[in-house]
């Protein structure tokens, strides 16, 4: 069945159908040629190609058997890493089917988990290393623990460039009948910063509006379906209105799903935007880390950001 | 949204029990003319003043112009923020009713440029209605004199369930009959307590529970409040929890709710500072288990919270319920479906839930499509989500 969902339809489903990428792609390639592959650490940000190319290593290697002998898991959903240790091993415990003499897993945003964690993967990797293959993907290779990263072949996945996205971009637009202009690949390219995923989500979500394509809407997509700023909520609290600004607050957080420490990442960084003295600013950006601190031990985030807008009300009265 | 927004009246028509207020409005406003009278509606909380003033405005096909607090403090800013809107209104000439909505909840320093507003609108075009809990207070003597008053009385039981019954019409949702009258007499006259009470009820997995969180609870609460935010701490504020019949996480969000209503700049920076301490006591009594703690969460909301202020405070302050919690507890009924779509869609497309939740409002669009919808197997109540908030 053809999707309708555009990121799985033009998911590439063999080597040379991926676009950017080159060298990675061309080792990948040659490892998975031989049949047998070493663990893989696949790092970089969203959208450039991570799972695509993992599911493409299995189909090649599997064929049409891929789907037995493979399974997906995204370390920040699973429930701990005993979780992923329990379904990996009821996976792990019968043989694979076909020629090739192991099964892989694909363990998603492997960053997630804690060094605690990571180092009970490192032991599941070895007790199935006869029988599993494993590919791990992360954003930063920073954030994976040695003794993980030194069994594992890294490959690195770069942002992509224009001239990448503006294929995907052709490609569909073409197949979908769309009509676009030189000025929506631009600005399509501008609102997904490289991330091939969210650039066809955004092509899919402003065809569903009109098949026919300019600028002007692309951009109206985009600032429509961005989250909502958490600098209103200062900006009340600095203009005095304590109320307005904490039921603006619990909104947001509530209707955008967003967690206290998100809040607080912003707040720290929107602090030097602010119109208070220098010192001011020092004074609050170490309330706000206090803040994040409890919230990090446990506090309840509501009450410690509203104590943190009080302290807004103050400096916007020109008090510390 | 709470059913006491979806359902708050929009005409006389529609405003339930309150007759002969209605009757001396219409009076009020077909007699109005300059140099006339401000009117003042008043009555315990949940009888429907400010709804009536909205409803007064709507039946003359005014706009509703409110002053709040801080407009107050003074002539001058009052000209200030009058100043444009009297240009406009010869402009244009629509019609405005002035609202001052809970005078008495309006603390004493604010309160100061009443008697001086009520001379100075006098010689405005427009009526002005101001709404008031209790205006017996001494202080208000002056302010009682210049209005023509019109009491809103409490609600009868008959009444209120005849509303909540319309209510549960509208919503297609049943309850049984004696729950009904249950909730109607529990809300004593204070119909949004009652419809607030039927929004839970009808959530509750065993809605009769809620008859057990008796309101009175809340007359101790009210005091505890009044107390702290108002009073010099002494030696009893460090005992007042120990009359309200509520567990101090509740006492919190009472605290929580009420602290901006009675302290402004830098009271409520120390307030909030004193209550963040007690909630970091509170998450360390959890996980150490060591309830010695509960000492200095007990202090820090109490004496704590009541030392913020300079002085003493006066008047009337109509404490909030706390609505946090009925807030999230609605959201999340909200957005449950949300996160049963993102989940089917991250699975389908191999991404995590969180980075689905992230992108969620571009699905929103991308799942216009029927057929995709099909791809992603949602069941009948996800596309209504999908559709209702469109």
């Amino acid at each position: 069945m053809v999707s309708e969902i555009w990121t799985e339809k033009y998911r590439p489903t063999r080597f040379t159908e991926m676009v950017g990428q080159d060298n990675t792609l061309k080792r990948v390639e040659s490892l998975t040629k031989t049949n047998n592959i070493p663990h893989l650490l696949f790092a970089g940000p969203a959208g450039t190609g991570k799972s695509t190319l993992a599911l493409i290593v299995v189909k090649e290697l599997f064929r049409e058997d891929w789907r037995e002998n493979y399974l997906e898991l995204n370390a920040s959903d699973e429930r701990g890493i005993n979780v992923v240790r329990d379904k990996v091993k009821n996976f792990a415990r019968t043989k694979s089917l076909g020629s090739v003499p192991f099964k892989v897993i694909f363990l998603d945003e492997a960053d997630a988990l804690t060094p605690e964690a990571q180092q009970a993967l490192r032991r599941t990797m070895e007790n199935y290393s006869s029988t599993c293959r494993f590919i791990l993907s992360c954003n930063y290779s920073s954030k994976i623990i040695d003794p993980i990263q030194s069994r594992c072949a890294i490959f690195r996945f770069k942002l992509l460039e224009k001239k990448d996205i503006e294929k995907v971009i052709q490609k569909i637009a073409e197949r979908e009948k769309l009509s676009i202009t030189p000025e929506v690949v631009e600005m399509l390219y501008e609102g997904c910063e490289g991330d091939c995923r969210r650039c066809i989500n955004l092509l899919q979500a402003t065809a569903a509006i009109s098949p026919s394509i300019n600028a002007d809407l692309v951009s109206t997509i985009i600032s429509n379906t961005k989250p909502k700023d958490i600098k209103i909520v200062l900006d009340y609290a600095i203009a005095g209105d304590f109320q307005r600004s904490r039921d603006k607050l619990l909104d947001i957080m509530l209707k955008e799903s967003i967690s206290g420490q998100d809040v607080i990442k912003s707040i720290q960084k929107e602090i030097w935007n602010l119109p208070v003295e220098p010192e001011i600013k020092v004074k609050l950006t170490e309330k706000t880390g206090e803040a994040e601190f409890r919230i990090v031990e446990g506090s309840d985030p509501f009450i410690q950001l509203q104590a943190l807008l009080a302290s807004f009300v103050l400096a916007g009265l020109g008090k510390g | 949204m709470p059913w006491v927004e979806i359902y708050r009246p929009k005409r006389f028509s529609e405003i339930k029990g309150q007759n002969d207020a209605i009757e001396k409005i219409k009076i009020f406003l077909k007699n109005f003319q300059k140099g006339k009278k401000a009117l003042m509606l008043y009555g315990p909380p949940g009888t429907g003043k400010t709804t009536l003033a909205y409803a007064a405005a709507a039946e003359t096909d005014s706009e509703i112009f409110e002053l709040n607090a801080s407009d107050l403090r003074n002539k001058e800013k009052l000209k200030a923020v009058l100043g444009p809107a009297l240009e406009q209104m010869s402009l244009t000439n629509d019609n405005k009713i002035i609202l001052v909505d809970e005078v008495d909840g309006i603390s004493k320093e604010d309160w100061g440029g009443l008697p001086e507003l009520v001379g100075f609108l006098e010689d405005a075009n427009w009526p002005i209605i101001i709404t008031a809990n209790d205006i017996w207070d001494k202080s208000f003597s002056a302010l009682r004199k210049e209005c023509e008053l019109v009491q809103l009385k409490e609600i009868d039981y008959k009444t209120i369930k005849d509303v909540l019954i319309a209510i549960l019409k509208k919503e297609d949702k049943f309850m049984d009959n004696n729950l009904l009258t249950g909730i109607s007499v529990k809300a004593k006259g204070d119909l949004r307590a009652a419809i607030n009470d039927l929004q839970i009820a009808v959530g509750m997995e065993d809605p009769s529970k809620i008859l057990e969180n008796d309101r009175n609870k809340e007359v101790d609460i009210f005091n505890a409040l009044r107390v702290i935010f108002k009073e010099k701490p002494n030696d009893n504020t460090l005992r007042i929890f120990d009359s309200v019949n509520m567990p101090i996480d509740q006492i919190m969000l009472w605290l929580e709710e009420n602290i901006p209503a009675e302290y402004k700049g830098a009271e409520l920076q120390k307030a909030y500072d004193a209550l963040s301490m007690a909630d970091v006591f509170k998450g360390r009594i959890y996980k150490q288990q060591y309830w010695r703690f509960l000492v200095y969460e007990n202090i820090l909301l109490s004496y704590g919270i009541a030392s913020a202020k300079d002085g003493i405070k006066r008047g009337f302050t109509n404490y909030k319920k706390p609505e946090r919690i009925l807030k999230i507890w609605l959201n999340n009924q909200r957005t449950a479906k949300k996160v049963t779509i993102a989940r089917k869609y991250a699975q389908h497309v191999h991404i995590g839930q969180k980075r689905a939740m992230f992108e969620f409002p571009l699905l929103r669009l991308i799942l216009k499509n029927p057929e995709a919808r099909k791809e992603l197997k949602l069941e009948k109540e996800e596309e209504e989500y999908l559709d209702r908030q469109n």
